[in-house]
């Protein structure tokens, strides 16, 4: 069953400059229990489209098209009704603790605060909830922890706060957004079988652009690029038969596959030109996509993607 | 021990405050006696001769070495002597312990209200950001608090005592009253107090409505604030527990600096409302010449403004924990 299904999905910004089209006719949908690897450069749209589903963008922001969540389209939802959604049933986890905890607050009410709202706990049981909380993200000594702030604990601590905070109301969708990064090797592998650990039965959209993290925890994968999907597979298929230019460039530029870059720069997302977005960067480029924007293509057993080598159509 | 550090360093800002108090009047040309001595340029009528003036000079201890006044200075301070007041013709401290309380009241009450309402209108003028409600205030406040004190006061004993009779004309009580209870005589000082605190208020609330509006703007980006939000919590609360107390880390500071700011209003008000405090008394030690009196007014003052500086240090700390372990 699908639990979240988004269906031509637009986020544009108003800007002095013209209009940011940040998302754009983005398709996609995760099944219950599912965890969707959403991978991209910076500055392709992920973190956009995470904030979307959770509504979390400024209030002048144009969104269009349906975001349904549990056949309930969260777009048409009022403020009030957003507010039960969040942090209940779709927990975020923002990018960098360090600055998405606030400083002068104790870490514990910081988790409590949530709880309380949502579960109606009071004070005292609140504060065992978050104890608990902070056990199972694995901090020691979570007594002592809870009333300390966030400049007290390491970097990697403060990510297993937020990721604490976002599992406090037992929530059935995790959006989590580059929780990896910043992180040393170590640490971050620890952070990814945590996440792993607590989304067992959950679901779970990774935004990152740790291409090792996402094959560690997703089921599938989806490639964003430039504000458009590209790419979406099983996770095995994305690694060992990548069919988009545009990821098999990303997968080279890993360090243990060549660490070879893809030229050029991702485009402006203001006027953006016709044809393919990736168009000016790709080897395989042929006069054809310069005229004509590539639509998604299943290339069968639910791998799509977006590139006209691959469109017989 | 980061305590002992701070107070140490408090003791020594007083140490040099009273030093310049000291030495400030004596780098004027002259000494306290010239005028008397009529020096043609003063236009004054007493003529003293020699031998007077050595005397007068011995008696007010200025035939002495300068650093040997300046230790006796420092010995009466340190005992509590601030001197005698020529035209009041009382020692200074008992002066100045009698109008401190009005000036503390005038003050404490006005900077309790500016305060208050100034912080709370700018969140809220910030967290509706070019809205309405935030153009409205953002024009009335800067437009009211362009006055000038001594203007406004004016205008205020036009309209409420002299036109609307709402509001007693004068002073800090009403004279030759005999007060039925404590709480009639409360009324009393209340009602006088009404129109120099409606006065500093207007002339002040702009400054902090203006500084808590820009430091709620910066908040209001910060990341802490959208994962307030991604969690479900209502703006309003967002607004108390999660931005209030980031956006006043700056502004204490900043208050405490304006307290400066405000003794100069306040000596207008008192001035123009006719109250007893210390900046009334300020302006009339100005007038007279009265130069212990002078230095003994600006003592407090800078005692107060100092004090206000120290309650912003220990504010600041209680506000943010990153303070408190280094």
């Amino acid at each position: 069953m699908s639990i979240l299904r988004i269906t031509n999905l637009k986020t544009w910004f108003p800007t002095r400059d013209g209009i940011v089209k940040a998302v754009n006719a983005v398709d996609l949908e995760m099944k219950e229990t599912e965890r969707f690897g959403l991978i991209g450069e910076t500055g392709s749209g992920k973190t956009i489209l995470g904030m979307t589903i959770m509504r979390l963008l400024q209030p002048d922001t144009r969104v269009e098209g349906e975001i349904v969540y549990k056949g309930h389209d969260l777009l048409k939802l009022s403020e009030e009704e957003m507010r039960k959604i969040r942090g209940k049933e779709i927990a975020m986890i923002l990018q960098n603790p360090t600055t998405s905890l606030n400083p002068v607050l104790k870490v514990g009410n910081q988790i409590a605060e949530a709880i309380r709202l949502h579960q109606g706990l009071d004070k005292r049981a609140a504060k065992e909830k978050v104890v608990e909380m902070l056990e199972a993200v694995k901090i020691p000594s979570p007594e002592k922890r809870v009333n300390e702030y966030p400049h007290e604990f390491s970097g990697g601590m403060r990510e297993r706060v937020m990721i604490a905070m976002a599992l406090a109301c037992n929530p059935t969708l995790i959006i989590a957004d580059e929780p990896t990064t910043g992180l040393d090797v170590t640490i971050k592998m620890q952070i990814v079988r945590l996440m792993k650990e607590v989304t067992k039965q959950r679901s779970m959209l990774f935004i990152t652009h740790d291409l090792d993290a996402a094959a560690e925890i997703c089921d599938n994968i989806a490639v964003m690029y430039a504000g458009e999907l590209v790419e979406y597979a099983k996770t095995e298929a994305i690694f060992k038969n990548p069919m988009h230019p545009y990821t098999q460039g990303f997968l080279n530029s890993l360090p243990n596959r060549g660490l070879k870059p893809i030229r050029g720069m991702s485009p402006s997302l203001i006027g953006i030109p016709n044809g393919c977005r990736f168009y000016p960067r790709c080897d395989c480029a042929e006069e054809n996509c310069k005229i004509n924007h590539p639509e998604m293509v299943e290339l069968g057993n639910g791998h799509l993607v977006r590139c006209l080598l691959h469109d017989r159509s | 021990m980061h305590q002992i550090t701070k107070i140490t360093g408090y003791i020594a800002i007083i140490l040099i405050v009273l030093s310049f108090n000291f030495f400030l009047p004596r780098l004027m040309p002259g000494d306290p006696l010239s005028f008397l001595t009529g020096d043609p340029s003063m236009d004054m009528p007493i003529v003293l001769d020699e031998e007077t003036r050595a005397k007068l000079l011995v008696y007010y201890g200025l035939d002495k070495p300068l650093l040997q006044q300046f230790a006796d200075y420092m010995h009466n301070i340190l005992h509590g002597d601030l001197g005698w007041s020529i035209y009041f013709n009382a020692p200074v401290s008992e002066i100045l312990i009698g109008r401190l309380k009005w000036t503390l009241l005038l003050l404490g009450t006005a900077t309790a209200l500016y305060m208050t309402f100034g912080i709370l209108l700018g969140a809220i003028s910030a967290w509706n950001r070019g809205k309405k409600r935030d153009v409205g205030l953002l024009v009335s406040l800067l437009s009211i608090g362009s006055f000038p004190p001594f203007f406004l006061g004016m205008l205020l004993i036009i309209l409420f005592c002299v036109n609307l009779q709402l509001f007693p004309l004068f002073g800090a009580k009403t004279p030759f009253m005999r007060y039925s209870s404590p709480l009639d005589e409360a009324t009393d000082i209340l009602y006088h107090l009404v129109l120099p605190v409606t006065t500093l208020v207007i002339c002040y609330i702009g400054d902090v409505y203006l500084l808590m509006r820009n430091s709620m703007l910066n908040v209001i980006g910060e990341d802490y604030i959208v994962t307030a939000r991604a969690k479900g919590l209502s703006e309003w609360y967002i607004l108390r527990k999660h931005a209030m107390k980031n956006a006043l880390l700056p502004i204490t500071t900043m208050i405490a600096l304006r307290v400066g700011f405000m003794i100069s209003g306040m000596i207008f008000v008192e001035t123009v409302f006719a109250y007893p405090g210390v900046g009334r008394l300020l302006f009339d030690a100005v007038t007279y010449r009265d130069y212990p009196l002078l230095q003994g007014a600006f003592l407090v003052i800078t005692l107060v403004i100092i004090a206000a500086n120290f309650v912003a240090d220990i504010i600041y700390v209680r506000l943010d924990p990153r303070l408190q372990h280094n």
